[in-house]
C-alpha cells in the first residue's frame, strides 16, 4: 500500500491561507455551513514583548490507527487501499458526530446543511492524476508539502507544538523543526 | 509516478541535514509541479487582479466555469503562486451579490440608510445622462466641477479624462506609496517597489509588515534571503507575521521610526561606515559633505531612544551591522508606513538615504529599477489631438503640495474637507470608479460631502457604501473578465509579461471601464477617440497593436497562447540615477531643489500628530489582514468564512485595566469618532495601542456576507486639511492613517 503523509515546515508559514482557498475551490465545499477542511490555527505564546507565534496548517492525517474509522456506529469511514486516504461514505454517514468526539484534530466537521459528517480527503482525485493536493499546489513557501508516507516519516519529527500527541492514532504527518540560518 | 515530477526526494531529504544545508533543496519547492493538468479541465492563463503585483495564474475551467486558480509556473510576481486571496478570486467573479446591470435612483434623500430605490436602466441609458449631466456641469461651472476619484488607467479612461480637462482627479496612493514616489524621483531616480531580497543580507524593515499582508512578490522574497541566510530586522509597535521571520524584532513606539532611522543614519555617517566606492561616485554626499554632516549630527543613538524606545546600544549595533554586512536594503512601502504618520515624508527621506549609504542603489541585494518590455499606451499608438489645458482648482488642496502635484497622485485624506470647508458647493458632478468610502480617513465625513454633490455615479463591482449614494450606478466587469498585458514590475531583473486573458465573458451586463471611456468619448469629445482612418477606437484592436510592439506576440491571441513572454538578460546596474534638472544624474542625499518645493532638503525630526492624552491615552493603529485586500474581498464567500468580522484588538493588560473580557463588545472612541465592536486579547500588541484591522464596517446589506459586519477603522481616523500638511511639512502628502489616539470602554 503506497500511503502518503504530509510534511509540515511551520517556520516557512506566512499565514496566507492559500491551503484553505485552494481546498475550497478544488473540492468546491461549500462555505457557511461550518466545513473547513484545512485550516491555519496561529498560536501565541509568552508574554509581550517576549512574544512568540506558530501558525499551524492542519487537516485529516489520514492516522494509521484512525480512531474515526474505529468509533463510526455505521461503518461509514474507510480507507482506500491505494493511498491510505481516509473517507467518510456520505450515503452511509448518519451525521451522528462520533468520529468528531474522538478525532484529535479536529478533522471531521459537521457539515450544517447536509447534516452529515466532512473532512479532507487528501485530493484524492488529484492524487489519482498525478496531481498534488491542491493545499500543497498553493502553498507559496513550501510550508505545507506531502510525499510517500514512507519517505516522509524519515524527513523530521512526530510531534511539534500544539499538536495532539500522536502516539494514539499514529497520524500520517511529520514536523521539519529547523529554523533559517542564522544571518549575521 | 506523482512525486518524482518534482523530485520529491531530493528536495525534502535534505531535512535531516543541518540548517544552513537542508535548505539548499528548498528553491525545488517554489517551483510547481509542471505539466498537470486535471482531466476534463481546460487551461487558461491570466493574470490576478487582487493586488497589484497581479500574480500569473494558471485558470482551469471545466463547463465554462472557474474550477481551480493556481499559480502560473515561471511567473516572477507569484514566484509561480498564489495567495489565498488570489486563490479565491473566482468566488468574486461569481459572488451573487454583483451589480447586473446599470441602476438609476429615484429616492433624491441620499445616505447610507437611505433605499436608493433603484431601477433599471439600459446602458445607453445611463451613458447619455451621464454624458448629459457632464456636458451640463462643464458648460455651467467649468471642467473644476468635475470629480473623478480613480486611478488614471487603464490608458483610454486616462484619455477621456485629459480630453474633458478633468482637473480633479483623485486616487489613494497617499494612502499608499506617494510618499516613497515624489522621494524616489529626487533622491535615487528609482521606481519605489523593486526590491532584490533574495540576493540581499540584511533586511532592516521601518513598520514594513508585507508578509502579515501575505503580497506574495515580497513574502516569498523574505523567506527565500531567510533561507540564503539573510538577517532579517524588524521595528514595529506590535509582533506580527513580519516579526515572525525576522532575527530580530524590536518594539517600537507608533510614529517614531523616524527618530530611529536618523540616529542609524547619524551613526553610519559619523563612524564613516557607508559604501565609499558607490556613495563617492554616484551620490552627491562630497558637494553637500558639510551639511550633511552637521544636519546628523544632533540625532544620536541616544537622542533616538528617548524617543522611540529603542535602546541606544541596539540602534548602534543594527547601523553599524546594516553598514558592514551588505548586501542591505532598507524597503519603504505602502501602507506599512509610506502613509502612516505626519512624519512619513521625511521617514521614507531617511530611508531613501540608508538605501544609498548601503550602496545597493540598482545593485544585486537592493532596491532597483524594473527592467520591463515597453508596452506603448493609447496615445503613442493613436497619437491624440491636443489635450486642453487643465485649468481651476484643485479641490484638495494639493496644489499647495508642488512635490505631490508633480507627480500626479492623491489626495484622498484631503478630499472632504476641500469639498466641504475649502471649496463648498464646487463639485457638481462626481464620477467614482472601483474605489469606497471605506477607503476614505474618516468615511462619515465622506459620506456627507458626497451629499453636497449633484450628480453621482459609481461604477463597481459590487453594490458598496459608495454605490448606495449614487443616482447612476454602473456594474464594472472584474479582472477575470478581461484582456490585457501585464508587464511583472515587482519582482523585474529582467523583462516579463503575462497575458490576462478572460477566463469568462462578463457577467451579466458587466462592462469595463475603457467601454464606458469609449462610449462617453463618443457623445463627449469624439476627436480623441478615432482612430487615423476615422473609425471609434476598438479595445481589442488597440491591445493588438500593443502586444506586437511591445515585443510579445502577432497580436493578443498569439500572446495569450504563450501565456507568459520574457527576456532574461543580465543585469546591468546603473551608473546613472536621478534625472532633475541639478542632480547631475547622481543619487541626491542632500536634495537641493527640495526648498523652492516647500520641503527640507534632509530629513528632519518631526513627531506623529496625534500624541496619546488624558482622554485618549491609547495608540490607535489598524492593519491589513492577510486574507482580505484592503476593503475589496470582504463579501468573497471563502475569505468572509476565513476571517469574517473585525476586533479591537488589546493587550490583556489593557483589557484588565478596564474590565475587558475575550469577545465583550468595547467602545473605542478617537477625535474624529467611534466604533463598536468584540474585542479579542493578543500578547502580540503592546500594552498602550488599540489595534484594528481595515476592510471592514461596510454597511450596505446588498452585500449579503460584508453588509453589517464588524466595524470601520477607518471612522476613529481624523481626516485632515491640507494646511495641516503643509504647517506640519509633510511635504509628500502621507495621509496619516494610522496617525490617531483612542480610548476604550467596555460595553
Amino acid at each position: 500500500m503506497a500511503a502518503y503523509g504530509w510534511l509540515i515546515d511551520e517556520k516557512r508559514c506566512i499565514e496566507c491561507r492559500a491551503c484553505e482557498s485552494a481546498c475550497k475551490m478544488w473540492n468546491q465545499v461549500e462555505t457557511g455551513v461550518g466545513v473547513r477542511r484545512r485550516q491555519v490555527r496561529v498560536y501565541t505564546t509568552g508574554v509581550f514583548p517576549q512574544v512568540r507565534q506558530q501558525a499551524l496548517t492542519g487537516a485529516c492525517y489520514h492516522c494509521e490507527n484512525a480512531w474515526c474509522m474505529k468509533v463510526c456506529p455505521v461503518k461509514a469511514i474507510w480507507r482506500r487501499d491505494e493511498d491510505g486516504v481516509v473517507l467518510i461514505d456520505q450515503e452511509k454517514c448518519v451525521g451522528c458526530q462520533q468520529c468528531a468526539m474522538f478525532c484529535p484534530y479536529g478533522a471531521p466537521q459537521f457539515n450544517l446543511r447536509t447534516r452529515k459528517m466532512d473532512k479532507c480527503t487528501m485530493c484524492f482525485d488529484r492524487l489519482e492524476q498525478g496531481l498534488d493536493p491542491a493545499c500543497v499546489t498553493l502553498c507559496p513557501t513550501g510550508a505545507l508539502r506531502y510525499g510517500p508516507w514512507e519517505e516522509v516519516q524519515k524527513q523530521g519529527a512526530e510531534t511539534t507544538a500544539n499538536f495532539a500527541p500522536p502516539r494514539q492514532t499514529r497520524p500520517k504527518v511529520r514536523f521539519i523543526q529547523e529554523g533559517f540560518p542564522t544571518g549575521k | 509516478m506523482a512525486l518524482t515530477r518534482r523530485n520529491w526526494l531530493k528536495a525534502t531529504g535534505t531535512g535531516l541535514l543541518a540548517a544552513p544545508v537542508a535548505l539548499q533543496g528548498f528553491e525545488d519547492y517554489f517551483q510547481p509541479a509542471a505539466g498537470g493538468a486535471p482531466a476534463g479541465m481546460t487551461r487558461i492563463v491570466t493574470a490576478c487582479g487582487i493586488c497589484s503585483p497581479s500574480c500569473g495564474i494558471q485558470a482551469w475551467v471545466q463547463d465554462g466555469r472557474v474550477r481551480f486558480l493556481e499559480g502560473l509556473p515561471g511567473d516572477v510576481s507569484g514566484d509561480g503562486h498564489l495567495c489565498g486571496k488570489g486563490a479565491a478570486g473566482a468566488m468574486q467573479l461569481y459572488d451573487p451579490d454583483r451589480l447586473k446591470y446599470p441602476m438609476k435612483r429615484t429616492n433624491p434623500r441620499k445616505g447610507l440608510d437611505e433605499d436608493p430605490g433603484w431601477v433599471r436602466i439600459s446602458w445607453t441609458e445611463a451613458l447619455d445622462e451621464i454624458a448629459f449631466r457632464m456636458k451640463q456641469t462643464v458648460d455651467n461651472y467649468g471642467a473644476e466641477a468635475l470629480l473623478f476619484v480613480t486611478l488614471p488607467s487603464p490608458d483610454l479612461w486616462a484619455r477621456f479624462m485629459n480630453a474633458m480637462g478633468v482637473v480633479n482627479r483623485i486616487d489613494h496612493r497617499d494612502e499608499c506609496f506617494q510618499t516613497d514616489t515624489v522621494i524616489q524621483k529626487y533622491t535615487t531616480g528609482g521606481k519605489t517597489w523593486c526590491n532584490d531580497f533574495e540576493n540581499s543580507k540584511y533586511i532592516l524593515l521601518f513598520g514594513w509588515d508585507i508578509l502579515a499582508k501575505a503580497k506574495l512578490a515580497y513574502a516569498t522574497g523574505i523567506v527565500k534571503a531567510r533561507s540564503n541566510g539573510a538577517k532579517v530586522v524588524h521595528f514595529s509597535p506590535n509582533y506580527t507575521a513580519t516579526s515572525r521571520f525576522a532575527n530580530e524584532w524590536f518594539t517600537i513606539k507608533p510614529g517614531t521610526d523616524l527618530a530611529v532611522a536618523l540616529a542609524m543614519i547619524q551613526v553610519i555617517i559619523s563612524e564613516n561606515l557607508y559604501n565609499k566606492e558607490f556613495v563617492d561616485n554616484y551620490t552627491n554626499f562630497g558637494k553637500y559633505e558639510t551639511e550633511i554632516r552637521a544636519h546628523f549630527a544632533q540625532y544620536t543613538p541616544e537622542w533616538a531612544e528617548q524617543i522611540s524606545g529603542v535602546k541606544a546600544a541596539d540602534i548602534r549595533r543594527i547601523a553599524r551591522e546594516f553598514a558592514a554586512n551588505g548586501p542591505a536594503i532598507a524597503p519603504a512601502h505602502k501602507k506599512s508606513l509610506c502613509a502612516n504618520y505626519m512624519n512619513s515624508s521625511q521617514l521614507v527621506h531617511a530611508i531613501s538615504i540608508l538605501n544609498i549609504l548601503a550602496g545597493t542603489i540598482d545593485r544585486p541585494g537592493g532596491r532597483y529599477f524594473p527592467r520591463m518590455h515597453s508596452i506603448p499606451g493609447v496615445d503613442a499608438i493613436y497619437p491624440p489631438p491636443p489635450y486642453p489645458p487643465k485649468k481651476g482648482r484643485r479641490v484638495d488642496g494639493r496644489d499647495k503640495l508642488p512635490l505631490v502635484n508633480e507627480v500626479d497622485q492623491g489626495i484622498f485624506s484631503t478630499l472632504a474637507d476641500g469639498m466641504l470647508n475649502k471649496y463648498p458647493g464646487m463639485i457638481k458632478f462626481s464620477f467614482w470608479n472601483a474605489y469606497t468610502i471605506l477607503g476614505f480617513p474618516n468615511p462619515p465625513r465622506m459620506v456627507e460631502a458626497l451629499k453636497t454633490v449633484d450628480f453621482t455615479v459609481v461604477m463597481d463591482f459590487l453594490p458598496t457604501d459608495t454605490v448606495t449614494l449614487a443616482d447612476i450606478v454602473l456594474p464594472s466587469a472584474m479582472y477575470l473578465e478581461g484582456n490585457d498585458a501585464v508587464a511583472r514590475d515587482y519582482i523585474a531583473k529582467y523583462p516579463q509579461t503575462v497575458a490576462r486573458k478572460a477566463v469568462s465573458a462578463p457577467i451579466f451586463e458587466a462592462k469595463s471601464i475603457a467601454y464606458v471611456a469609449i462610449e462617453l468619448g463618443k457623445r463627449l469629445c469624439p476627436d480623441y477617440f478615432k482612430t487615423p482612418d476615422g473609425s471609434w477606437i476598438n479595445p481589442a484592436t488597440l491591445l493588438d497593436e500593443k502586444v506586437k510592439r511591445a515585443g510579445l506576440g502577432e497580436n493578443f491571441a498569439d500572446f495569450a497562447a504563450k501565456g507568459l513572454v520574457e527576456k532574461p538578460q543580465p543585469f546591468t546596474p546603473r551608473t546613472t540615477f536621478v534625472s532633475v534638472a541639478g542632480a547631475d544624474g547622481k543619487c541626491q542625499i542632500y536634495v537641493p531643489q527640495f526648498p523652492a518645493k516647500g520641503a527640507d532638503p534632509l530629513p528632519k525630526w518631526i513627531p506623529k500628530r496625534d500624541q496619546p492624552n488624558d482622554i485618549y491615552p491609547y495608540y490607535y493603529m489598524t492593519f491589513i489582514p492577510a486574507i482580505h485586500r484592503r476593503n475589496t474581498t470582504e463579501n468573497n464567500s471563502i475569505l468572509h468564512e476565513i476571517m469574517p468580522t473585525n476586533h479591537a484588538i488589546i493587550n490583556p493588560a489593557m483589557a484588565k485595566k478596564h474590565g475587558i473580557a475575550e469577545g465583550q463588545k468595547v467602545l473605542v472612541r478617537s477625535r474624529a469618532g467611534q466604533i463598536e465592536l468584540p474585542a479579542h486579547l493578543s500578547e502580540t500588541v503592546p500594552p498602550d495601542v488599540v489595534m484594528v484591522a481595515h476592510g471592514f464596517g461596510h454597511v450596505s446589506r446588498a452585500m449579503s456576507l460584508a453588509g453589517g459586519a464588524g466595524a470601520r477603522d477607518g471612522d476613529l481616523i481624523p481626516d485632515a486639511s491640507i494646511d495641516d500638511f503643509v504647517a506640519a511639512g509633510n511635504y509628500a502628502g502621507a495621509s496619516c492613517i494610522m496617525d490617531a489616539v483612542c480610548s476604550i470602554e467596555p460595553l
